[in-house]
């Protein structure tokens, strides 16, 4: 029997491709997607078991090549010092990442016109901002409004900040007495009961799935609604390929099940939202005669300018107890102090701090991220001094896009349906590490000012790849992007990338709250633009 | 939990009590990890049996120093996952974590009705008091906000309206 079309086939369930896919349905869109993992249960997470640390770091680690599940792809990362992590699930990468909500600055936008490098991107802030005010909402956001690192808003969040614990609060009185930016952080993480989810716990569990449906996952925020309007999903279904015709146009996808076998699903629209590893996996795998270089590839940039967060963790570890075990991963509070470009401090733009919780007590027995240790009888000693005792600022600096940092397919490594895997090569650059050691210095003297007697630091974190982006990059100029400024791709007008591939520059903050707002951005337009969209016949 | 024969038992008993000895008030990792221990490690982890094997092997002979260094030196996939099992199954007994005072990762309930300490010691409204913070792309320079509240009561203030 033959498959009907879809009007939308969204590739990859995670944040962006639910955005798209509830927008879409609510306006009658027939949306079909197909994600190569699984639904998950909340009551299956390991967060409350007494084995949770031990299971975070094999099946609930973040990295794809450690976790090594069915629905996962490997990715060869040894050319880069930083390993990519991704969930492969319906929800994708929000069933574990952290939750921090934090949305680029105005700045982020206009790189090369305020600091004469890299690109401005084709969007502004204020253009984004009526839907970062709608994500929050439908993501569900808590935070204490007034953030003098943002531009005043004309809507709060919907719930009111979570706790900034025993840490944050101690760096709050350091920074007031420093005359520091800090301020509590924007989670998507409920504070109160909203949406039919429950509250925050504290559990700080939030990497491994949150077992109260706090945190937001696009599987229990998004997914159920569009379900429920006629949204489409299928799970285990691996896309090897999308399909174009002789016009030019993207006619479908074809993808393989559980057992191996092949189909084809034919749409009139294909938006790819796999993630900036991911989806230029397939773009490169979807070549063809008429597109030798891989799919709307004409500019060459197809996988180029990877960019992922460069990440350092400075700890500060204090007399008194501070239970930092607990909390909300998110993140406790944020520091913006010394985000914007100062050129006295030998390099350009900058970085946000971030303070999370410092994990259980097998993180703490084990050496730490800055690679301290103690066995025999100072073991105990160690542990007792760093277990809740600890306050991490973890620094995501801004990666300026590289064309010589890429994702390649892999000539050697395949995943289980016999796909070649992406392959990247990722190195700093020296403004990246200039920016980073300047951050660690002021993030040290952020945590004497509170206190500590002893900081440690892990200069560049390896598995930090958290922020994938920049492998598609919007423009307006076809010949130095992949897709406009609607997420549109340049080559092929019926074809979409709506996740963070499109980022032109990194920003310096955690993405997914500006991956989504421009994913509901791109879909408000197909809405608008439903009419005069290019379909095949 | 019979994972392990006799001689690697032996074997694991001694490298736990090198790492993990009794001292501060704190029992050793040898006495802590029973079999039920291990056996409660590898369920959770069984990825971590056979390089545990590896590890434990009687090839790298008895003094527990030199094996910890040989496998450090060339095989530190090795040592780690056999520092995993010995922390794992100490720091998920009930006893030691009676001891150290944990009781898991606990459900706290957050009480956002709750004005927060921060606020109450006015902490915020240091922050507000130096200005935007924030870069305007317009003048490249940090912004300037004409009304921008300059204390938690103006902003809280300003916002209520907004949400009759």
């Amino acid at each position: 029997m033959a498959v009907e079309p879809a009007d939308v086939l969204i590739i990859g369930a995670g944040a962006s491709g639910a955005v798209v896919a509830k927008r879409l349905s609510e306006a009658n869109f027939k949306v079909v997607c197909l994600e190569q993992g699984d639904w998950l249960n909340k009551d299956d997470y390991p967060g409350t078991r007494t084995d949770w640390e031990l299971r975070a770091r094999k099946e609930w680690a973040t990295s794809p090549n450690v976790r090594g599940l069915p629905a996962d792809y490997p990715v060869d990362d040894s050319d880069s010092p930083v390993a990519p992590l991704m969930y492969n699930a319906v929800g994708g990468s929000t069933i574990i990442f952290a939750g921090a909500w934090p949305r680029a600055l105005p700045s982020d936008f206009r790189v090369r016109s305020l600091d004469g490098i890299a690109d401005d991107w084709p969007i502004s802030y204020f253009d984004l901002l009526p839907y970062f005010y709608k994500t929050d909402i439908d993501f569900g956001v808590s935070a204490l409004p007034g953030n003098p690192g943002y531009p005043p808003d004309t809507q709060d969040a919907p719930m009111p900040p979570l706790p900034i614990g025993a840490a944050g609060l101690k760096v709050a009185r350091a920074h007031a007495r420093l005359g520091w930016h800090w301020w509590p952080e924007m989670n998507s993480i409920n504070s109160t009961p909203y949406d039919g989810r429950r509250p925050c716990v504290q559990r700080s569990t939030c990497q491994s799935g949150c077992n109260e449906g706090a945190k937001a996952s696009t599987d229990a925020t998004h997914w159920p609604k569009a379900i429920a309007m006629g949204a489409q999903l299928t799970t285990g279904a691996r896309v090897s390929r999308i399909e174009t015709n002789d016009r030019g146009l993207a006619t479908g996808v074809t993808w393989i099940d559980r057992d191996g076998h092949e189909h084809f699903q034919p749409a009139k629209v294909v938006v790819v939202a796999a993630n900036a590893i991911g989806t230029p996996r397939l773009l490169l795998l979807s070549d063809s005669a008429r597109f030798p270089d891989g799919l709307a590839n004409s500019s060459g940039l197809v996988g180029k300018r990877l960019m992922m967060h460069p990440f350092a963790n400075v700890a500060g570890l204090f007399d008194e107890p501070l239970m930092s075990w607990q909390g909300q991963f998110g993140d406790l509070i944020e520091s913006l102090e010394f985000y914007e470009t100062d050129e006295k401090r030998g390099f350009v733009r900058g970085a946000r701090w971030g303070m999370a919780p410092t994990g259980g007590p097998i993180n703490a027995a084990l050496p730490s991220r800055a690679g301290e240790q103690s066995w025999g009888p100072d073991h105990h000693v160690h542990f007792k001094t760093h277990f809740g005792h600890g306050a991490n600022w973890g620094l995501f600096g801004e990666d300026l896009p590289t064309e010589s940092n890429t994702v390649v397919l892999s000539k050697n490594l395949t995943d289980s349906s016999g796909i070649a895997a992406p392959e990247i090569h990722y190195h700093m650059s020296d403004n990246t590490r200039r920016m980073l050691d300047f951050h660690i210095e002021r993030a040290k003297e952020s945590l004497i000012e509170a206190g500590a007697f002893k900081i440690e630091v892990d200069r560049l974190m390896r598995y930090s790849g958290w922020h994938l982006l920049g492998t598609a990059r919007m423009g307006d100029d076809p010949a130095t992007s992949v897709v406009d400024k609607w997420n549109r791709s340049h080559d092929v007008p019926n074809l979409y990338v709506v996740d963070g591939s499109v980022f032109v520059t990194s920003s310096g903050v955690n993405p997914t709250s500006t991956i989504v707002a421009i994913a509901l951005r791109a879909a408000e337009h197909m809405v608008e633009t439903r009419f005069e969209q290019a379909v095949p016949a | 939990m019979s994972a392990l024969d006799p001689i690697a038992r032996a074997t694991l008993a001694a490298i736990a009590d090198h790492l993990i000895p009794a001292a501060h008030g704190m029992p050793s990792a040898a006495d802590v990890l029973t079999d039920d221990r291990v056996g409660f490690v590898l369920a959770a982890r069984p990825d971590l049996a056979e390089p545990l094997k590896v590890a434990l092997r009687p090839g790298l002979g008895a003094d527990v120093a030199q094996r910890l260094a040989t496998l450090g030196q060339d095989e530190p996939g090795n040592l780690a996952a056999l520092q995993l099992v010995i922390v794992g199954g100490y720091y998920t007994d009930k006893r030691v974590r009676e001891l150290i005072g944990y009781n898991g990762q606990e459900a706290i309930e957050v009480k956002s009705w709750l004005m927060p300490p921060y606020l109450e010691e006015g902490l915020i409204d240091k922050v507000l008091a130096r200005g935007p913070v924030w870069r305007d792309p317009a003048t490249g320079q940090r912004a300037i906000v004409a009304d921008a509240p300059r204390t938690y009561a103006e902003r809280f203030a300003a916002a209520t309206p907004d949400k009759e």
